[in-house]
């Protein structure tokens, strides 16, 4: 069975809002939820999230996002992930993020590649968090072959080069790199980047374990219409 | 290549982007190498670009500050600024790699005026982010950016000065990384960039030490260079940083105040954080959310620095301090009116640092980088002194 999972902009558009998103989430029986602790400055993004996540910077700050993160997790019974980017952890201090987070199974950072991720690691380890690592299309065999050695959760598949809320596609040299990646590896291989619909994940579950839908989720939450998108998946 | 200065550097960038940097990496060493490659980059230099610049010495300016003052006339490059030695060497290095298309940030223009320089003369198509509240305070080089061919981004997100652009310039780079080389502006970014910037940026310290041997006979007592990203500074300092009895000054910005939000003073009253794939000193809030920064010169209005600037600065071979605006918009008129050079106003607080601790030079031989002219500048010098 394919897995759909969920990014939520944490505290978007308010935090009653959000806990009624993650609420929706695990009443469908959503896989998993991606929890996106805001940064200044996203490049990973496109503007959909970058404009959510500007918005709630403006009233909140990580104190404010891990009280709804705790909230979130006694909603929700899949697992649970925080997604951001490096300097939200170190800035914030590594070792007290790592603390406070210890209520996740993973950690997502979209700016931190594997050769950088030791460090995060080490003391992401000492509080049972996994530290979810990459692939892309740009990504050799060799480089596949190091994130599944390493990796104790699943593989964020970036399905395309560029950012979040392009359209999704897969051309056949990175629907065989997806392959190799689930090819003797026992956790799932995740896509996420561009996909946006009921009809992207039966074509993207062809190839992969899953899928992660973030920006279309933001625009419904923003067009009030997050329960008959999230029904719509799984119908 | 160890991609770190001490603790600084490093290469904080999404997954996708690595391979680009390894392949920018391989090239760079092998660019080094390659005969061919130097006598041409060599070749623009003197040719097109008018390298070597003179060191001046300043007398009048000598005379109001006592001390013998020298400047490094990287104003007189072509397109106005150090820029150019950076983008006519990264452009070569990206025709060397079979890029054809050139994207770059801006901040004052500098950088993306002699981006478009170098594209035009190379034939290679150029796109040039900026912020929007740049494009209006460097209006001149918007015109001549597009007069040279550039297609310039208008960014209207975030705090839409050089920030804004760089986190442009990257979300292209991500998108279009098998066709394009993302050419840098500073001495900042993802290693290898901080290490190719300098590359680049040497001719100015290796020229300033054999001119100053030549005219004084022996090293500067002091070396003073502004510092936004760093690239001029860290040009200039490389000549000399291995002279342990030659004092380097970088000079930041001090916007209004010293009061986060107000200056752009990144090593004086920043910590270390990562941003635009490096880890570096960084002007952040308590959560690690970047700061607004604030500075007349749109050049070094910037949260962060180049990573070797941080590790400078933490062994103390480097001392940063800051000239605030109204010093700098002082020396932008000193200097014109004294020796008839308009200095940037980036420039300008390496000027005006000289100024205000003129005591401290007293009868002492200093070299100030130059890094730019002020030409540009003359719009915003008007809106604020009349």
């Amino acid at each position: 069975m394919c897995k759909v999972g969920i990014y939520l902009v944490c505290d978007y558009l308010n935090r009653d809002g959000f806990l009624k998103a993650v609420e929706i989430c695990n009443r469908y029986k959503i896989d998993f939820l991606e929890i996106g602790f805001p940064f200044s400055d996203p490049v990973a993004d496109g503007p959909v999230i970058e404009k959510a996540a500007l918005d709630v910077l403006k009233r909140e700050n990580t104190g404010d996002f891990f009280k709804s993160l705790k909230s979130a997790r006694e909603i929700f019974k899949g697992r649970l992930y925080v997604m951001t980017y490096a300097n939200v952890i170190f800035g914030y201090g590594s070792e007290k993020f790592a603390k406070e987070a210890q209520m996740v199974d993973g950690m997502i950072i979209a700016d931190l590649p594997l050769t950088e991720s030791g460090k995060f690691k080490r003391i992401f380890d000492r509080y049972n968090i996994n530290l979810i690592h990459f692939a892309t299309p740009e990504s050799s065999y060799e480089d596949i072959d190091k994130v599944k050695k390493i990796s104790k959760d699943f593989i964020y598949f970036v399905s395309t080069r560029g950012i979040t809320g392009g359209s999704f596609s897969l051309d056949q040299e990175t629907a065989d790199k997806i392959n190799y990646a689930r090819n003797n590896f026992n956790k799932d291989v995740i896509l996420g980047f561009g996909i946006r619909s009921k009809d992207d994940i039966h074509k993207a579950c062809k190839t992969a374990d899953g899928v992660v839908i973030g920006t279309e989720a933001i625009r419904a939450i923003e067009e009030n219409r997050f329960e008959n998108f999230i029904k719509s998946l799984r119908q | 290549m160890n991609a770190y200065y001490g603790i600084y550097g490093g290469q904080f960038v999404p997954e996708t982007l690595m391979r680009a940097l390894r392949e920018l990496e391989d090239a760079f060493v092998q660019f080094k190498k390659n005969k061919e490659s130097k006598r041409k980059f060599q070749y623009y230099l003197k040719n097109y670009a008018g390298r070597p610049t003179p060191l001046y010495l300043a007398e009048n300016f000598s005379n109001y500050v006592g001390a013998q003052v020298y400047l490094k006339r990287e104003d007189l490059l072509h397109t106005g600024a150090h820029k150019l030695n950076n983008t006519l060497g990264q452009i070569l290095l990206a025709k060397f790699m079979g890029k054809k298309r050139i994207i770059a940030e801006t901040g004052a223009g500098q950088h993306g005026v002699a981006t478009a320089t170098a594209a035009a003369l190379l034939n290679m198509e150029c796109v040039v982010y900026m912020g929007k509240k740049d494009m209006e305070r460097q209006a001149p080089n918007v015109d001549r950016m597009k007069l040279l061919g550039a297609n310039v981004v208008c960014v209207e997100k975030g705090s839409m000065t050089l920030k804004s652009a760089i986190n442009e310039a990257l979300r292209d780079w991500v998108k279009n990384v098998q066709t394009t080389h993302y050419l840098i502006g500073s001495a900042v970014g993802p290693y290898p960039f901080p290490e190719i910037v300098k590359y680049f940026q040497s001719v100015i310290g290796k020229e300033a030490k054999k001119q100053i041997m030549e005219q004084n006979g022996k090293l500067p007592d002091s070396v003073v260079a502004c510092v936004g990203g760093g690239s001029n500074a860290i040009g200039i300092f490389s000549g000399f940083v291995k002279y342990k009895d030659v004092e380097l000054i970088g000079v930041e910005a001090g916007g209004e105040s010293l009061e986060l939000g107000k200056h752009s003073a990144t090593l004086t009253m920043g910590r270390p954080g990562i941003l635009h794939g490096a880890l570096s000193y960084l002007l952040q809030d308590e959560y690690g959310q970047v700061a607004n920064v604030h500075s007349v010169s749109a050049g070094l209005d910037y949260p962060s620095v180049g990573p070797e600037h941080s590790y400078l600065k933490d062994n103390g071979r480097v001392k940063y301090d800051v000239c605030f605006d109204n010093e700098a918009l002082d020396a932008f008129k000193l200097l014109s009116k004294m020796e008839g050079i308009i200095p940037a106003l980036e420039s300008s607080h390496a000027i005006g640092y000289v100024v205000e601790h003129k005591d401290r030079f007293k009868n002492r031989v200093v070299i100030v980088n130059l890094s730019g002219r002020g030409d540009k500048d003359l719009g915003i010098v008007k809106q604020i002194r009349g």
